[in-house]
């Protein structure tokens, strides 16, 4: 037993020091410049580290204002597509026959690339507000929202209606009526279906709005405006300012893997008992 | 904390001086007084202008907006603008009311009928930054200073044939616009022959409104140059120190290098024909936008062969357009093209981020970028 | 489970679907339209039947082409880009998925990292990564490859670790050598989890591709997207390539389901049984 436990931690501690151990050797390498040489590129493009750390240090303020400025509109986007999607998939579960073919068609809008939508929705939110930061984030938000809901309504369709073999007809044989066997059994089964179509969307709700943030108005030009992330990497980009680039790539990487470790712990806790069982 | 303190004082005392150092060198520059009253008066009706459309100002931004920004600061506003989308419809739909145009492009689809064109024909007018003393030097031929140091003959030779490709071009519009849509068909002919018309006007007039003679095409005005780079001190907002420094101390020897348009100019004003000997012979250019008239210059010397003359190898394929997310600056510096087409800030900004890059000819002596507006909302405003 | 008569038979609802989105459109089309706010509804909603009229408008464009010829030439030139990026990312996230599972210190060193390339915001990055390899050939492709690896090499993996204990140790009791159990057992049994994958790698990749057409002139429907915008050519490009884009994207998902019918086992049996029984 005690053996047991020992390797256990030692197999712990080594899934821990492996990925770690890698991660330093390749900063180790990027901060030397031997990642350049292999790469063939300069350090006008690829800063060291330090470097770029130097310069977030810099500019705090004004990072975190450009993230804030990202990060509404993909909360958002994020939260009312979800919820959206969830509802559709809620109203074709209950139409299952019709339902279905709706999921199909939403899940249709998946496949528009967001550089098409992107624009799309910035003229239709021309006219939403005379405010263009207002507008900005309206268009922003709709076009997370939109591929947000496509990918809920997929998954959580598949949670409410591919249920365990026979719980339908033990539910029926219970005689529980329509209702309490939504509530009983198709809701906690779709449980986890809502984790995994949130473990598609919370990436790309980021993706989507730093990608969107190309196309979208907004007021830029003076320190009190705040573009967003997307727009200032390719600003920066355009103005060869790369080390400045590379910082506010960081903060929006940064903005992905919050994100996704804080939906990462809520499903570890939400989906604590299921695993119990 | 206090050290800090202190550089920033330092800092306000450098700005400070440079703005003064540059504000002389302006008034030095005007020099004829006697258009004083007349540029008061156009300053008064564009203070007017920038009043009434306070807030509706756009720019497309992406190392596009110093102008506009000095312009902005002129009549006492806040530098910031709406980013504008590169269509016009934010000032179709009165959403931008003094929108960002270059003359050879933007402004005609505002003013012409043709396809795309918004056909406001002459209900429009501009502020132009020449005549507002915020110009800068835009399109203009680059490429490292290593190139430059390793293959001189080459780009001697290359200068030689695009700048005499220009000549034609600026002496027979016509002709060039039909070169440049059989080679880029990224706009209808009657916009390409627009774009010739107006190309040539900021080959052959300076930020002065005086003529270029063709034997001085492409030559580099150090005070053009010097305008420039001072607005771009001023404008340029860097994020990274050691580039905000670098930018700070930089001047105009670290911008151009005249040397090579010199010896073109001569070469081009005497009329025997010129040996080159290219160190490398086969060379690609990268263009700052997409494939048009405004590079009418590189498509004539191709199509009509001067790069072969000079012993150059220049195919179709060897004009790579841009317009792109990722400089032309980034693709000369990393080696990806051997020159490229840019604005004198872009290169400013570049170089101030640790790239090594040098202007060898000057090809629009003028900035082409203007604001437009509406008459109609003009006279509304009080301005005739 | 009990077969019963099938009504509405699902061409059906498919079709009463897309009936009732394309009335949702005209509607749209139709307030903005009538809304004296906007100048140029073609920019904002056009109606469908005006998108469907520009397919066939025999109108030049460019110097030598109608619409659709401009919008049918950019859909080959991503489609032939997307497919490379995509072959190499498809390639390489198998390839590591096979040694994850052959070695556990690949797979304790490389875990992490995979789930951390799918939380980066590639696509948001395209420019820089434009930028570090100087070529917007090989940056798509670098690009296309990034997206594609993640939901393969993990899909793939999920496979592998799918094969039960008790398959394997019958291969090990028939003394299979390593080779032999991956070919007859492993590489079957995770077909259906590599095309899960696939289907979700497929259309981003094409995503991906057409990004990165936008960010500098050189054909392909990202650039086409983007000339139609400036006003360079008409606006229906645009709406044609927003139309193309989502068939090409749905078209990828169904070719890998195809591909994967003609590969796996499984369907190969299927459609033995099925020829069984008509015959």
């Amino acid at each position: 037993m005690r053996h047991f436990l020992k390797s256990r931690k030692c197999r712990m501690i080594s899934s821990v020091m492996y990925p770690v151990l890698f991660g330093v050797i390749i900063f180790v390498l990027w901060e030397t410049q031997i990642l350049h040489s292999i790469m063939n590129t300069s350090t006008d493009v690829l800063p060291v580290p330090s470097k770029i750390a130097s310069v977030i240090g810099e500019n705090i303020t004004k990072l975190m204002g450009n993230l804030w400025i990202t990060t509404v509109p993909t909360l958002i986007g994020l939260a009312v597509g979800s919820a959206l999607g969830y509802a559709v998939a809620v109203i074709a579960s209950i139409f299952t026959k019709w339902g279905g073919g709706g999921i199909t068609l939403v899940s249709c809008f998946n496949a528009v690339p967001i550089v098409a939508l992107a624009p799309i929705f910035n003229n239709l939110c021309k006219h939403v507000s005379t405010d263009i930061g207002t507008r900005g984030m309206a268009a922003k938000a709709l076009v997370v929202m939109m591929l947000c809901m496509a990918s809920m309504s997929i998954n959580a369709f598949r949670g409410l209606t591919e249920l365990p073999p026979f719980s339908t007809d033990m539910m029926k044989s219970y005689a529980s009526s329509k209702r309490v066997t939504f509530v009983k059994l198709r809701l906690p089964n779709s449980v986890p279906y809502i984790f995994t179509a949130l473990r598609v969307s919370v990436p790309i709700s980021v993706i989507s709005a730093l990608v969107s943030e190309y196309f979208i108005d907004t007021r830029e030009g003076s320190a009190t405006f705040c573009p967003g992330l997307g727009r200032m990497i390719r600003d920066t980009i355009l103005k060869c300012q790369y080390s400045a680039a590379w910082s506010y790539i960081a903060i929006a990487c940064l903005l992905g893997i919050t994100l996704f470790v804080v939906l990462m712990i809520f499903e570890s806790v939400m989906l604590k008992n299921r695993q119990k069982q | 904390m206090k050290k800090k303190n202190a550089k920033k004082v330092l800092a306000l005392m450098t700005a400070a001086l440079m703005a003064s150092a540059s504000f002389v060198g302006c008034s030095g520059d005007t020099s004829s007084s006697a258009s004083s009253d007349a540029s008061t008066s156009a300053e008064s009706k564009t203070a007017k202008l920038m009043a009434a459309a306070e807030g509706a100002v756009g720019n497309w931004g992406l190392g596009n907006e110093y102008e506009i920004q000095a312009l902005l600061r002129k009549y006492g506003y806040d530098t910031s603008y709406i980013s504008q989308a590169f269509d016009m419809d934010g000032f179709d739909t009165d959403e931008i009311l003094l929108a960002s145009a270059m003359t050879y492009n933007e402004l005609g689809l505002v003013k012409n009928s043709y396809d795309g064109g918004y056909n406001y024909g002459d209900t429009v007018s501009v502020i132009d930054m020449n005549e507002e003393g915020v110009a800068m030097l835009e399109d203009m031929l680059f490429c490292t200073k290593d190139f430059a140091e390793k293959n001189p003959e080459t780009v001697k030779a290359f200068v030689y044939a695009s700048m005499k490709g220009w000549a034609y071009a600026c002496a027979n519009t016509k002709e060039a616009a039909e070169i440049c849509y059989k080679y880029g068909s990224s706009v209808s002919p009657d916009h390409q022959a627009y774009m010739a018309d107006e190309s040539a006007k900021l080959v052959s007039t300076d930020m002065s409104g005086n003529t270029v003679d063709s034997s001085a095409y492409g030559s580099i005005d150090k005070n053009a140059v010097q305008q420039t780079l001072d607005l771009c001190k001023k404008y340029m907002v860097l994020d990274d120190s050691t580039a905000a420094d670098k930018l700070k101390n930089m001047t105009t020897e670290d911008v151009y290098n005249d040397t090579f348009i010199k010896d073109v100019i001569e070469l081009l004003n005497s009329n025997e024909t010129p040996s080159f000997k290219p160190e490398k012979k086969e060379v690609s250019i990268q263009l700052k936008w997409l494939p048009d008239a405004q590079f009418m210059g590189y498509y004539v010397a191709l199509d009509k062969g001067y790069y072969k003359e000079v012993g150059l190898d220049v195919k179709d394929s060897d004009i790579v357009p841009g317009g792109g997310d990722v400089g032309e600056t980034t693709a000369v510096s990393n080696g990806t093209v051997d020159f490229g087409v840019t604005w004198v800030s872009n290169l400013i900004s570049a170089n101030a981020s640790g790239m090594d890059l040098v202007e060898v000819a000057q090809v629009f002596q003028r900035s082409g970028l203007v604001l437009v507006y509406k008459n109609e909302w003009a006279a509304s405003n009080g301005v005739d | 489970m009990r077969k019963k008569h099938k009504f509405p038979p699902k061409w059906l609802v498919t079709s009463v679907w897309i009936i009732g989105f394309l009335l949702l459109w005209e509607f749209g089309a139709f307030l903005v339209e009538n809304n004296p706010k906007i100048q140029n509804p073609e920019y904002i909603l056009p109606h469908m039947w005006q998108i469907f009229a520009s397919f066939f408008d025999t109108n030049l464009t460019t110097a030598t082409q109608t619409p659709f010829q401009v919008v049918l030439e950019a859909c080959g030139a991503t489609l032939s880009r997307a497919g490379i990026g995509f072959l190499i990312g498809l390639s390489a996230g198998f390839i590591l998925a096979l040694l994850m599972n052959l070695s556990h210190i690949v797979e304790k060193v490389a875990f992490p990292y995979l789930m951390l390339i799918q939380v980066i915001p590639i696509l948001g990055l395209a420019p820089i990564i434009l930028a570090l390899t100087g070529d917007i050939g090989i940056s798509r492709m670098v690009i296309a490859a990034i997206l594609t690896f993640y939901p393969v090499s993990a899909n793939t993996l999920a496979g592998f670790k799918s094969v039960s204990t008790e398959q394997k140790q019958l291969m090990f009791n028939y003394a299979a050598k390593i080779p032999v159990t991956y070919w007859k057992l492993m590489f079957p049994t995770c077909i259906p989890y590599f095309f899960t994958g696939l289907k979700t790698a497929a259309p981003m990749a094409i995503t991906a591709s057409i990004l990165v057409d936008t960010l500098q002139g050189d054909g392909g429907l990202g650039c086409a997207l983007s000339q139609s915008l400036k006003h360079n050519t008409t606006i229906y490009v645009f709406w044609e390539i927003v139309i193309a884009a989502a068939a090409v994207g749905i078209f990828s998902f169904y070719l890998m389901g195809m591909i994967e019918n003609m590969v796996s086992p499984l369907q190969r049996i299927n459609r033995k049984l099925k020829r069984g029984d008509k015959g």
